[in-house]
Formats: C-alpha cells, structure tokens, sequence
C-alpha cells in the first residue's frame, strides 16, 4: 500500500513535470516516465497485460511519435507562457487536491454498490469472449488512425 | 445480419486503399456509393421486418464458439441507422464531384466509410463501453475528414474540435467508471436493473453530470458549442453536411438519449435540465447565426440551435415530446445535409462563403437555388414540408405537458430561424446578379442529384408525414418512452 | 474497499485536474496534447483502479487494453495535425491561431 501510494505521487509528479517544464523534450521524457510508474501500478494491481501495453505502447511508442514531432518542428523555439497562469494554475491544482482529499471519501463512501461476484476465467477468456466488440472497435479505431495519417501526409499532386 | 452495418463499411473501407492503386477514380466511387446503398437498402426494407418482433439481438458465435460479440437492433436503432444511410449516401453521392480536386479519393471513401462504420456500431451497440469505442471511431475519422482539405482553416479548426471533443470523451469515460464501479457491469441491461436495485439518486446525478458534459460537448449544446462553429465550415462540403446532419446526432443526441431514457430513466430534474440546455442552444444559437455573413458558419450555428429542438424535444419525456423530437431530428439531418451540400455548390461555383459578396445565383445556378430553398423553409417550419410538422410536435407536446413558456420560445425562435434563412437566400439567390458570377453554373451532375434527392425527402415527408411519423417514428419513440423497461425487459441475454 | 477506490480515485482525479488547467492555460501546441496525455492517463488508472476496487480487474483490464490503443490512434492523429499546421504557420504558438478564440 506504501509502495503503491509512493508509486501513485510519482506518477502525479512526472505528469505535473510534463507539463510544466519548458524543454519539449524534457517533457515528453517526463510524460514517458509516468507512463513507466503507471504500467509498474498496473502491474502492481494484478493487471499484468495492462501493465505491459502502458510500458511498451504508451511510454515507448508514443514517447518516440512525440519526439518525432518534436523533431519535425524544431524544439528550439520559444514560446511565452503566460505569467499569470505560471502562478495562479499551480495554486488552483493544490486548492483542488485539498478539495479532492477531504471531499472525495465521503463521496466514494456514500456510492452504494452492488455485491459482484468473483469474476471467472482467464484474462484471455474475458478479452476474446466477454469483450470481443471491443476487438472490432479497435480494428476500426486502427484503421481510422492508420487512414488519418495517410490523408494528412498525402501529397498535394496535381491540383493543389 | 445486423452486424453488417458495423463490419461492411469497414471491410470496404479497408480494401479501398488497395483498389485506389489500380483505379483512382472510378472504383472508389462505385464501391463507396454501392455499399451505402446496399446499406440503405437493408435498413430500409428488411429493418422494420426483422425488428417487427421486438428488438433483435445478435450473439454472434466465432469459430464454434459463443463469444460476445452482441448487438441490440431496435426501433430506436433502426430509426437511426435509416438516417444515418439516407444522408450518407447523399453525402457520398455529393462526393463524386465534390472532391475531385482534393486528390486521393480512395483515402478520402476509406475514412468516410470508417466514420459511418463507427456511427452504425454507436448504434447498434449493446454496452456502455462500446459506446465510447465506437464514438472515438467516428470522431477520429472525423477530425481527419475535417482537415482534409490541409488548408489552414480546416488544420486550426480539426485541431480545435480534436481538443474539446478529448475532453468531452474523457468525462464520458469517468461516467462510464461510476456506473461500472457501482453496477459491476457495462451492460445497458444490466447496468440498468443494477441502478434501478441500488436507487442511487445523488451519486447518479453526479454520473449524469458526467455524461452531460461529454454529451453536451459532442452535441454541441450552447455551453459547449464554441468548436462547431469552426469545424463544420472549414470542412469539406460533403463533411460538413455528415457533421451537422449525423455525428452530433448519434455520438451527442442518440447516446445521450439512450443512456438517460433507457438506463438511468429519466428524473423530473434531469427532464428539466435537458429542457434548460435545449431552449438556452436553440435561442442563443439563432441569435449568434443572425449576425454571420459566412454561410456555412450560419448554417453551423443553426445546427446548433436546431439540436437545442431535439434536446427540447425530447427532454420533455412525454411519449408525443419524445417522438416530436426524433421526428426533428430525422428532418434536421436531412434538411441541413441539403442546405450544406448546396453550401458547397455554391462554393464551388464561386469560391467564396462570404453572402455579402453573393447575390442573384438563382439565375445561374436555378436548382442549387431551389433546393436551397426547400432545405431552408424545410428547417425554418414553413408547413408543408417536414421541418414545420416536427416542430408543431414538439410545441404541442410542450403546450400539452403544462410549458407554455417553452412553447412560447419555440415559436418565436421559429420565427428567428425563418428570418436568417430568408435573409440567406435573399443574399445569395435572388436580387440582382453579380457580375463576377456572370460565368458561374450549374453544379455538376452528381452534387445536383444528392441535393435533389434530399430535397425531394423534405418534400414527400412533409406530404406523408403522418405515414412516415407511424412506420419509423412511433416504434423509436415508444422505446424511448419506455424507459428502463426497453433495456431491462427484453435485451436480457 | 472504499480505501483502495479512494486511492486510485483520488490520483486520478488529481491528474485529470493538472491536464484540464494544462489545456486551459499552455500556448504550445505541443504541451496542450501533452495535458491530453496526461487526462488519458487518469481516466485509464480511474478505470483500473475501479475494476481491481471491485474485484472486475480481468474486464477493466480489457478495458484498459482498448483504452490505449483508441490514445495510439488519437495521438497518431493529433500530431500528424500539429506537424501540417507547423508547415503552414511555421510556429506551434497557439495565439497564431487566428480562429481559435471561441
């Protein structure tokens, strides 16, 4: 419970990093380290295959599309963040993780829940059999990707 | 079969970049038209058979063994997947001409088909789960189709709509984890005989919060509307005509409706804040298309209000206000396909948006000029045509249901929408023609023929509207009206 | 039982309030996908933290699986977009942008 607790801020830590640290590059690594605490969370929570695609899809493969783009579009530049926002953001996230402290047990507490049983099977069974829409819903969510992609970087010939 | 509405387009769609190698034009066109019309066709004459027993559910085995692939065919469904073809096929049809210029077609059909893949699924599915799958399917396909252009408009405007509709998604998703963690299922029928076991009022109120805000953002309910208004116009014509026309309707409208009505049945508080969000889009909305001299941006803020009727409509709960709703949903879908299409011919013609700037097309571009006319009358509520018998519903429903203020406002709003329609048409169609469109003509063959098929809709619905309102609406609206006991009672597996 | 969904939810919570005041207050194009990342990956661990909450571990899991490829394909997209509007503006400031004010 320590560990994973320490996991969880490390997590929130590295996201926060992301998004604050001025160096795009920096801050995809930062967003890649998360994504390595989450996949060892999931792991933690007896979600092993979860844990695997966090690791090797989330952190790996996005992290290089992102430095990919970072590359493409010359990270050198400097871009102005607001000022007010550098200050007053933070101070509203730490408002809101009181807020989020002290509200959100007595509200996860009053959430009446059903008795569900155990469930049965294996992880396999339950991905082919229970949720086999979903694997016709990623197919198309892939194809979807994959033509997106194509058409944003088609060539112009011709008519353009 | 049902699951051929999912799994056809998707499998032509995934064999279109390979016959784009051997012909660029032709055979996309063919295959792409052909399969929504073969998907019309089974909507339209086999549906109201198969669904004439109750609901259809499909547990599909694979390999000889009984997986769950599970769809759920009803009236509501089926009204939805009519509609979603109907404009489809219009909008592919458009195509044909339509994107000509912007190269590589078959990429451009591949996509199209995935988006109304995705839609049919939304419909069709049979957990809340898939729901949001099937969403991001369509919205994926959609933020691509509205950048397809790769001009800097659509670029800015897709990236927009990419960023709210995350958000809109992501709350989606939280709500989707408060029903799972209280429910322990994501079935609709399970979930909502859990609800209904557990009668969690305060923390439903915090899920349907939830589901709002996605809902609301992907409908484009007045707070959240601030992407449509840049989306639909940056994107192509035929694009632009899916997006008002369908995508609101099924991934903000259709989902809404089925989860509130059906699973979470709907609360006196929840038919008021429906009843709130519909009449703040629909006057808001009509007042902001008031002022636009672009025509697609009018067209776009008009949807917004459009769908303020649909909410209204439907909001109430009764089974007259419900069927009114769908009714104008359905009429919406076409008429302001129609009017975005046509949009589009005269872009084409001119290369411009701006009405200041038009005037007097009639002469030059006459049926572009009619249609225009007939989709605008269609959704201002000039009888006969469809648009006025749909809102006469929802305003008798909501005079009968004891909201005569609301009714009140539906009138006048109507009387808004008929304004900035006529000083549309009057701006671009009639007056004296300007001479830099001395040149101008006709749209060509294809674009003429989607736009006079949906106005000839507008027409005969309007003409047989109380036909049509007992084949295909009736049977969606009494699922609707039957709340939870729609899912609970018979789409048990 | 509470405790453990009150740890997961509590994190997640957290994460997808620093992504929305990311979305709301970054210029870069770039950082603004970075706090949809982030927002993803507080739903994710919501969904997980929820099944394993509830002894639904093996479904949320699948759940999660889904999840992630649907962020792949969405990321796919989303940068393919920034990199277009890069080569028109030149710039990934979003005040560049000149429609993008509501």
């Amino acid at each position: 419970m320590i560990l994973q607790t320490a996991l969880l801020i490390g997590l929130v830590i590295f996201s926060v990093l992301a998004l604050l640290l001025k160096d795009l590059l920096r801050s995809a690594i930062s967003l890649a380290l998360a994504s390595l605490l989450l996949g060892i969370i999931f792991f933690r929570m007896n979600a092993p295959y979860a844990g695997v695609f966090e690791i090797s899809v989330v952190a790996g493969l996005i992290t290089v599309l992102f430095v990919l783009t970072i590359a493409l579009t010359g990270k050198g530049e400097a871009i102005h963040e607001s000022r007010l926002v550098n200050w007053v953001f933070p101070l509203v996230f730490v408002a809101f993780l009181v807020i989020d402290a002290l509200v959100m047990k007595s509200l996860l507490g009053k959430v009446p829940a059903l008795a569900s049983g155990a469930e049965s099977g294996s992880f396999g069974e339950v991905l082919w059999k229970a949720r086999t829409i979903d694997l016709v819903g990623q197919i198309a969510v892939i194809l979807a990707g994959v033509f997106a992609v194509l058409a944003l970087f088609r060539k112009r010939d011709k008519n353009d | 079969m049902i699951i051929l509405f999912v799994v056809l387009p998707l499998i032509v769609a995934g064999i279109l970049p390979l016959v784009g190698k051997v012909s660029r034009r032709v055979l996309p066109d063919l295959l792409a038209n052909a399969t929504l019309l073969g998907l019309l066709v089974y909507a339209a004459v086999a549906g109201r058979a198969l669904i004439a027993g109750g609901p259809v559910l499909q547990q599909l085995s694979w390999l000889g063994e009984a997986v769950n692939l599970r769809l759920a065919l009803d009236g509501f469904s089926l009204f939805m997947l009519l509609a979603i073809a109907l404009v489809g096929l219009a909008a592919s049809l458009f195509s044909i001409d339509y994107m000509e210029h912007y190269g590589a077609k078959a990429n451009y059909y591949a996509l199209y088909l995935v988006m109304i893949a995705g839609m049919n699924g939304l419909v069709l599915a049979t957990d809340l789960f898939s729901v949001y799958v099937f969403l991001e399917v369509a919205a994926i396909a959609s933020y691509a189709l509205v950048a397809y252009g790769l001009s800097h408009d659509g670029l800015e405007a897709a990236f927009k709509y990419l960023m709210l509709s995350v958000v809109g998604s992501a709350f989606i998703v939280a709500a989707i984890a408060v029903v799972f963690g209280m429910t322990g299922s994501l079935d609709f029928a399970a979930a909502a005989a859990g609800l209904q076991e557990l009668n969690a009022g305060p923390v439903l109120a915090i899920a349907s919060a939830f589901f709002l805000l996605g809902f609301g953002l992907k409908a484009a309910l007045v707070p959240f509307h601030a992407w449509l208004p840049d989306a639909h116009p940056s994107a192509p014509a035929p694009i632009s005509a899916v997006l008002s026309g369908l995508l609101i309707k099924v991934s903000g409208v259709y989902a809404m409706t089925r989860i509130f009505l059906n699973i979470f049945g709907l609360t006196p508080a929840l038919s008021t804040v429906l009843m709130g969000l519909g009449a703040i889009s629909m006057v808001i909305a009509a007042f902001l298309a008031l002022g636009q001299k672009d025509m697609k941006r009018m067209l776009a803020y008009s949807s917004i209000s459009q769908v303020g009727y649909v909410v209204l409509g439907i909001g109430i709960g009764t089974p007259l206000g419900i069927a009114g709703g769908l009714f104008h949903l359905f009429n919406h879908a076409l008429a302001k396909g129609l009017l975005f299409l046509t949009s589009g011919s005269v872009q084409q013609a001119t290369g411009t948006r701006n009405l200041d700037e038009m005037g007097g097309l009639a002469k030059r571009m006459p049926v572009t000029a009619a249609t225009n006319l007939v989709g605008a009358l269609s959704i201002a509520g000039v009888p006969p045509l469809n648009g006025f018998w749909s809102k006469l519903l929802i305003i008798v429903a909501l005079v009968q249901a004891g909201h005569p203020v609301f009714a009140v406002i539906a009138v006048l709003t109507s009387v808004l929408t008929l304004w900035y329609y006529l000083l549309m048409q009057r701006k671009a169609f009639f007056g004296k023609l300007n001479e830099k469109w001395a040149a101008v003509k006709e749209a060509p063959f294809w674009m003429t023929v989607a736009t006079v098929l949906l106005a000839l809709l507008c027409v005969g619905i309007g003409i047989l509207f109380s036909t049509t309102v007992s084949t295909w609406i009736q049977p969606a609206a009494d699922v609707l009206a039957d709340g939870i006991h729609a899912v609970t009672g018979s789409w048990g597996f | 039982m509470t405790n453990t969904w009150y740890l997961y939810v509590f994190f997640a919570a957290a994460l997808v309030c620093a992504g929305l005041l990311g979305l709301l207050g970054k210029r870069n194009l770039i950082k603004l996908f970075i706090a949809i990342e982030v927002i993803g990956k507080g739903i994710s661990l919501l969904l997980l933290g929820t099944g394993f909450a509830k002894a639904n571990i093996l479904t949320a899991q699948a759940l999660v699986i889904t999840y992630i490829v649907i962020e792949v394909s969405l990321v796919a997209t989303a940068l393919a977009l920034i990199i277009n509007i890069y080569r028109h503006t030149k710039s990934l400031d979003i005040r560049n942008l000149a429609k993008l004010k509501g």
